[in-house]
């Protein structure tokens, strides 16, 4: 009885105490993301800078419609979310896969300068690296001559829709995967060695052990890094896509994020840029809630 | 006591949050008239208490300032300073596309600062609209100097009337001299190797098929020994603006067919139409698909970056390229630098009768424009008159003002605290008329009508003295004046040059949502036509799209605002 | 204890090695031509003739940068965002992380608060309104400008939040019991075993600041105050954009100056040298990091 009473006291007394901790959190929060979030409203008006968000004429659906009334926003959304798909898929795998191997390696010179190095491509920026990429895939570069000598035809990268793509997911996967696997890391450095050993002794092979330690064992993280991804199916990377695409690439390149700079150049089009980032959210939300769901239903785990 | 302050803001803040945005965005509107800080009479009378002027500057990358200088304090703002009394404090500065950006947060955050560059019309209109910035008209009648005012009437009025809203001047547009045509430079040290015979008689025009020939020349004997020659190398764009952004696009190549695209003209009924859409531009196309076709143009024309092509340029891929008169001053110079051997004549195409074909330049770049209720609004015209009249035109600034001048001399534009330029659409006429005759010794150098001029003079003269062992820089001068310029002179002289002039350079309201999609509509098929993978006849198909998809509607509100002219 | 050799074939770890080797190759690569092209001659980097070795071998950019006062001002600058930027995310995300790492019985109102953060990371009113409220708390060209808007993390809180639901919740009531805090708690129990994921999130909050470069661009209104990237980032222009900007001929000539392309590659190698010393140093936390299942129930 006074047992309870006890814990019951302390329980009051850590509900206000996890208040106060939240609490600054919280402030910043909602000075820096809520108050702004009143700029959402800009999507459903025509928005003037000199006019204000209040002076602003509203035109209720109007950029949405607009959006969808284009003649390519088929072929654009197509190509944003496969895009998006092929670098979340490619990109998880890799930095996965990447992390499992660094761990076996038991040189630690090596380890150390090998992760030092994979992760550096993620700081250099796409203006740059473009400039890279265009040298290596070009008719004459480096890639080209070695599918020669493997007999093949030359293949124009930059200007082929059928390789394109692939060209686009490879190099950002490329630059971003030793960064990405960082997290992973530090997820394989949670589970307990005891089980490999046990393992081992029951004379399990190195891919059975991955399979049935490892992987389960970096299940949480990796359901969480999978669900934030989700939320960018709509962004497929502006930086890498203008600094390599061209219009003869436009067919299969052309992401939303080009196509409203493009539309930005001409004239300043924040309504339509705001029910364009609406819209990713909207979807984002959507995809990752959904993937939370199927996270507990499957794994009887949440991921937030 | 910041921390307090800080403190209070975040309340005041989170209280107000949902006003916050909106009734800041208004402040600037109710500003009211301020008092005026009294000055001297005249063009450049100066002010009797300092005045402070904030700005929007616009800036550029790697400005090579001497040591200590920045674009508030430098020797331009000093001279502002002791001139007119006037203090320069920027309120922001920044760079291209983030100097648009940094504008739109000025005018959407209502603090607009007292005198600032505008870049585009579609702005320029929105600050007029909301009556964000002072009529200008009078403080210009009565301050501009004379000679500011000859600048704008070379281009009789098709300056300032750019500015102009229903009879009033809101701005002060920035000149954009003509600088037409497209030049085309080719390795003459090639065509001496190879003992080729071109432009035999010497009027500075190539046809068509002469092009080609050299072209085909040059691609089979592979003069820059590359193992690898490419042909013509374009940028995937296939047009700019103006002359002066035509740099590695098929400008020149249009024009020997009348094609312009994505100019507003009128043809000789008075109709208007869009230069994308003509039978010369199908014809260009056309033109353009059969060399590819045969191995004239580069291979990887469509995927071509700007520095690509100025590195097959500079690798002696290619020898043959198209731009603007002063390309030798700032990408040529690369290729100099490579290959000491390098030289470049100029020529420019002509059409099947021998002429010329060219259009006028937007005589608009860029505005000036003062906030509304600034209490000093003529001091935007006072400081083009010192800088586009006193500096540009006094004989004595060496001795006078040698710091001034060793700025006008060594350190670029963007230094001045006004950022536009004011020239007179003969400005590239008469500039070249005084560095001939100084050359060649007919007019001293103190005749020398600017001091641009009077250095390219030196330049050219140092590179005349020694040919072979130049400066690379002093080559671009001689290349850029005494050859581009030389030639842009003798058409004009000769009366080679066939003039038409774009009714409409501005933006109107489907073009806001509709051009990015009619954009991508003819890059893809311009495009696609050139490299083959699509049927010449294509390009009827395109015309019909282009139409539908917003192109008649944009053309009847350009008609409109002609209309309504 | 079972011997290493035991849990991999040696060709199989042969294999492994390669694979890392190579992978470690393809990655050093773009480093390796930036870093030759900042130490070769200028028209060679004009002609594109420089690969992975220098071309006309010259350290003038590098001696060019030692004067360039405003790259250090820029350097000294991003150290400092770097610096209050990591503390004041470490703090805000290790506090919200805990009471969020409860269930909502444990904690009443803990969903809403979720739900909260969820929302603000998906959603954001656009530059915009966001530049409006940081220039009305007067932050603009101040270095709390580009580091109280991005105060909280929110993914690096859900990630936290995650490794802390994984805590052996036995070593957190035995504390309970000798009568700690929540906040005890959490700095005595949870954050110890947590290292290798505070050192990510610190890793998160350095590489993040260190790189971002638009809030630069967009609450500095001047080049002085800019941190390094965003001054890195506004020396390489786009030449095409300038011309269809109109850019007058001298902007013009400034821009393509030769030295500036292999001057700007030694810029992004200098700036490229902070990563690579922070990295190893919290390296040790993330590959041994302290074992958190060794404690599990």
């Amino acid at each position: 009885m006074k047992k309870k009473t006890f814990i019951q006291k302390r329980s009051m007394r850590s509900q206000s105490m996890y208040h106060m901790m939240m609490l600054p959190g919280m402030i910043f929060v909602l000075i820096f993301s809520y108050v702004p979030m009143f700029g959402i409203i800009m999507a459903f008006q025509d928005y003037v800078p000199a006019k204000g968000i209040l002076g602003s004429e509203f035109v209720g659906l109007k950029h949405f419609k607009y959006m969808f009334s284009l003649p390519d926003i088929w072929q654009i959304l197509t190509n944003t979310v496969v895009i998006a798909v092929g670098k979340i898929i490619l990109g998880t795998v890799m930095a996965i896969a990447f992390a499992i191997l660094l761990n076996e390696i038991r040189v630690r010179f090596f380890k150390k300068t090998v992760q030092t190095i994979v992760y550096l491509p993620h700081f250099l920026s796409w203006v740059v690296l473009a400039a890279v990429v265009i040298n290596m895939v070009n008719l004459d570069g480096p890639v080209n001559h070695i599918i020669q000598m493997l007999g093949f035809d030359k293949v124009n990268f930059l200007g082929s829709n059928t390789w394109f793509r692939p060209m686009i997911i490879v190099t950002d996967v490329w630059k971003e995967f030793g960064y990405n696997s960082i997290v992973y890391l530090a997820a394989i450095t949670a589970i307990d060695p005891g089980l490999h050993e046990a393992a081992a002794i029951d004379g399990a092979n190195w891919w059975k052990r991955v399979w049935h330690i490892t992987l389960p064992g970096m299940l949480p993280i990796i359901l969480l890094m999978a669900a934030m991804s989700l939320t960018s199916i709509l962004s497929a990377g502006f930086d890498q896509i203008y600094n390599l695409y061209s219009p003869m690439v436009y067919q299969t390149g052309d992401v939303l994020d080009t196509y409203v700079y493009r539309m930005g150049l001409i004239s300043r089009q924040y309504s339509f840029s705001t029910a364009v980032g609406l819209l990713r959210s909207a979807v984002g939300m959507v995809l990752m809630l959904a993937a939370n769901g199927l996270a507990k239903k499957f794994t009887d785990r949440k991921i937030f | 006591m910041r921390r307090r302050l800080f403190i209070k803001r975040v309340l005041s803040i989170a209280t107000v949050s949902a006003l916050a945005v909106s009734l800041s965005a208004c402040a600037g509107g109710a500003g009211g008239q301020e008092e005026a800080v009294s000055a001297a009479d005249g063009p450049l009378g100066a002010y009797e208490d300092t005045l402070v002027c904030s700005m929007g500057r616009s800036t550029i990358a790697n400005p090579k300032f001497p040591e200590g200088d920045s674009y508030e304090d430098n020797a331009y703002t000093r001279y502002l300073k002791e001139k007119l009394n006037v203090e320069v404090k920027d309120s922001f500065e920044a760079n291209g596309e983030d100097y648009d950006r940094q504008v739109s947060l000025a005018i959407a955050s209502g603090e607009l600062p007292d005198v600032m560059r505008v870049s585009s019309k579609d702005v320029l209109d929105e600050l007029v609209e909301n009556d964000l910035v002072e009529d200008l008209t009078d403080v210009y009648d009565e301050y501009a100097s004379d000679y500011i005012k000859e600048v704008y009437d070379s281009y009789d009025g098709r300056c300032l009337d750019g500015a102009m809203y229903d009879g009033r001047l809101m701005a002060l547009p920035g000149t954009n001299y003509d600088a037409a045509p497209c030049v085309v430079f080719i390795r003459q040290d090639w065509v001496d190797d190879l003992g080729m015979k071109i432009d035999e008689d010497g009027d500075g025009c190539l046809t068509i098929d002469e092009l080609e020939n050299i072209t085909k020349t040059f691609v089979e004997k592979d003069p820059g020994n590359t193992g690898n020659p490419v042909g013509l190398a374009f940028a995937p764009y296939l047009t700019s603006g103006d002359y002066g952004g035509s740099g590695y696009t098929m400008m020149a190549i249009g024009a020997a067919y009348k094609a312009f695209p994505g100019s507003w003209l009128e043809d000789e009924d008075g109709n208007l139409y869009n230069g994308s859409t003509t039978e010369g531009m199908k014809a260009t196309l056309a033109k353009l698909a059969e060399w590819f076709q045969k191995g004239l143009v580069d291979p990887q024309f469509g995927t071509r970056t700007w520095d690509d092509i100025t590195a097959l340029l500079t690798n002696g891929q290619t020898g043959i390229t198209f731009g603007p008169w002063h390309l030798p001053d700032w990408l040529l110079n690369n290729v100099r630098s490579m290959d000491p051997d390098a030289e470049f004549s100029t020529y420019t195409i002509c059409d099947d009768n021998g002429k010329v074909n060219v259009i006028h330049n937007n005589a608009v770049n860029g505005y000036m424009v003062v906030r509304k209720g600034y209490s000093n609004p003529e001091v935007l015209i006072k400081i083009a008159n010192l800088f586009f009249d006193e500096i540009v035109n006094n004989k004595n600034l060496e001795t006078e003002q040698p710091e001034v001048y060793q700025y006008v001399t060594t350190v670029d534009n963007s230094a001045r605290p006004i950022q536009v330029e004011l020239n007179k659409n003969t400005y590239l006429v008469d500039e070249y008329s005084d560095i001939k005759n100084c050359v060649d010794g007919k007019i001293s150098m103190d005749e020398v009508r600017s001091i641009e001029s009077k250095t390219n003079v030196e330049a050219i003269n140092r590179y005349l003295a020694d040919p072979a062992n130049s400066e690379v820089t002093d080559w671009s001068k001689y290349t850029s004046r005494m050859k581009s310029m030389e030639l842009i002179d003798r058409l004009t002289n000769e009366g080679k040059l066939e003039w038409d002039t774009p009714v409409f350079f501005d933006t109107t309201e489907t073009m806001r949502t509709n051009n990015a999609d009619l954009n991508k509509l003819q890059e893809e098929t311009f495009v696609a036509i050139v490299t083959g993978s699509k049927p010449v006849d294509e390009f009827d198909a395109f015309v019909d799209a282009w139409s539908s998809r917003g192109g008649e509607q944009i053309t009847k509100e350009v008609q409109e605002i002609i209309d309504a002219q | 204890m079972v011997q290493k050799k035991g849990i991999v074939s040696n060709l199989g770890r042969g294999t492994i090695y390669f694979i890392v080797f190579l992978l470690g190759l393809i990655c050093l690569l773009p480093l390796l031509n930036i870093v030759a092209v900042s130490f070769s001659g200028s028209a060679a980097v004009a002609g594109n003739r420089v690969g992975f070795l220098p071309v006309d071998f010259t350290v003038a950019a590098y001696e060019k940068i030692l004067g360039d006062h405003q790259f250090w001002r820029s350097f000294g600058i991003s150290v400092l965002r770097v610096v209050l930027a990591l503390i004041l995310n470490l703090v805000l995300i290790t506090l919200m992380a805990y009471p969020l790492s409860k269930s909502k019985r444990e904690f009443k109102g803990r969903n809403i608060y979720m739900n909260l953060l969820i929302f603000a990371m998906l959603f954001n009113g656009g530059m915009i309104p966001t530049y409006i409220v940081v220039k009305n708390l007067g932050l603009l060209n101040s270095v709390w400008s580009l580091v109280l808007p991005g105060a909280v993390p929110i993914f690096s809180v859900i990630m936290v939040m995650n490794f802390f639901m994984g805590v052996p919740k036995a070593l957190e009531e035995a504390a309970v019991i000798d009568g700690a805090t929540p906040l005890q708690v959490l700095t005595k129990v949870y954050l110890p075993c947590s290292k290798p994921v505070i050192a990510t999130i610190a890793l998160f909050s350095i590489v993040g600041s260190w790189n971002d470069f638009f809030s630069g661009l967009i609450y500095m209104t001047k080049v002085n105050n800019y941190p390094l990237q965003t001054y890195i980032q506004s020396l390489s222009v786009k030449l095409e954009d300038m011309l269809n900007a109109g850019g007058s001929l001298s902007s013009l000539v400034n821009v393509m100056d030769v030295s500036s392309q292999n001057l700007n590659a030694a810029k992004i190698v200098v700036s490229v040298i902070p990563l690579l010393l922070i990295y190893p140093l919290l390296q040790k936390y993330l590959i041994t990091g302290i074992v958190v299942g060794s404690v599990k129930e």
